[in-house]
């Protein structure tokens, strides 16, 4: 016994560190365990294999940690006020085109980017050129930019098509602000359709007087639908055909 | 920081606005529309000049690639905040079941070895009270 090596603690790793326990740190006497830690004693015996001694009751009595604010176990949708953001994402329908979401965007956004070489990605693996000054262009410059009059192929002419498009979504969309620039371009569209000058601003296209009633007829006709399949009226079915 | 988004956006729908008019301009291009359609030029590289000085403004926001990748596809980016929504959920459920079953067991083992070392047990209940919460 001997030979018996003490394993040391943690906090006493360095024997310069606890000087003063060293006399009370015989191995002879049982000591009472209050560090949490298992405690162990090895016996190096010369000519019988290492053996190890275990001198507390228990093993792996550690303290527990400090119960987290957060665990797997909490609710982290709520916690972090997100249920609202849920509900919206996944009780309603997401529309799965770029168009539903940015529906005020001109152009065909809904095919993919590598079609036209207009991808994000692209953006970001191949960096434009930066920090250099953009000038306004000089009138000899400008006349790089003279054109022929006359229409182009139709296959060519994708702002028309997306007018009509944005028209659709401008019904059904409540949240546009009315004051966007980007609605005021839709009214200067449908000018610029109509004349030759797109500058020109039209003042909007009063609502047909037949638009509100159609709402209050469809109402009437719900009503009438609902009539049909209450109770009521199908006892009262149920009663003519029995008669 | 909303505010600095929302200025880039307007500045961005401008921009968007200008290029669109570009457009229809030379989709049917007349004469007397040279003289506009030098002015649009000149509009565009005013507001992309514009946009750029809002670079400095605009730092530090972090975007996940993955949204990209959505845009480019043509999908909406609200479907990512949907699919990392579902898949937060359902990680949170499977974790909370890994801790809820943990914590049974132990109630479970605890039960079962009170009865096989009752002496034992006592001891260890006695030496987990005088440290803390077992």
């Amino acid at each position: 016994m001997a030979d018996l090596i003490r394993r040391p603690e943690p906090m006493q790793s360095s024997p310069r560190s606890s000087p003063r326990d060293r006399g009370s740190r015989s191995p002879a006497y049982p000591r009472q365990d209050s560090s949490g830690t298992l405690k162990t004693t090895i016996s190096l015996v010369p000519g019988k294999t290492p053996s190890v001694i275990h001198t507390g009751s228990f093993y792996l009595v550690k303290d527990i940690p400090d119960e987290a604010d957060i665990t797997g176990s909490t609710n982290l949708l709520s916690y972090y006020n997100l249920e609202h953001s849920y509900n919206r994402f996944l009780n309603k329908k997401v529309k799965e085109e770029l168009s539903a979401f940015l529906p005020h965007l001109p152009g065909n956004i809904d095919s993919p980017g590598i079609q036209d070489n207009s991808s994000l990605r692209s953006l970001i693996e191949k960096i434009p050129i930066m920090n250099k000054d953009m000038n306004q262009l000089s009138g000899s410059a400008l006349s790089g930019f003279r054109l022929h009059p006359g229409a182009l192929p139709e296959q060519y002419q994708t702002m028309n098509q997306m007018t009509q498009k944005k028209k659709k979504h401008k019904r059904k969309s409540k949240e546009a602000d009315k004051g966007s620039a980007l609605q005021l371009a839709q009214d200067i569209s449908t000018a610029d359709n109509l004349s030759a000058e797109p500058e020109a601003r039209k003042p909007k296209r009063p609502k047909r007087e037949d638009e509100p009633k159609d709402p209050k007829k469809k109402k009437k006709k719900d009503k009438k639908k609902k009539k049909k399949h209450s109770p009521d009226t199908t006892a009262a079915n149920g009663a003519e055909a029995a008669t | 920081m909303a505010e600095k988004f929302e200025a880039l956006e307007q500045q961005l729908e401008l921009f968007i606005e200008n290029t669109r008019q570009m457009g229809i301009i030379v989709s049917d291009f007349q004469p007397q529309g040279q003289n506009v359609l030098n002015q649009k030029i000149q509009t565009m590289v005013t507001e992309m000049n514009e946009i750029d000085k809002m670079r400095s403004q605009i730092e530090n926001v972090h975007v996940p690639m993955e949204v990209f990748d959505y845009i480019d596809q043509g999908r909406n980016p609200n479907l990512y905040t949907k699919d990392c929504l579902e898949k937060a959920l359902a990680k949170n459920e499977h974790v909370k079941g890994k801790t809820d079953n943990l914590k049974r067991f132990k109630a479970m083992l605890l039960v079962e070895l009170s009865k096989v070392f009752p002496s034992e047990m006592e001891m260890y209940r006695a030496l987990k009270q005088g440290r803390g919460p077992t």
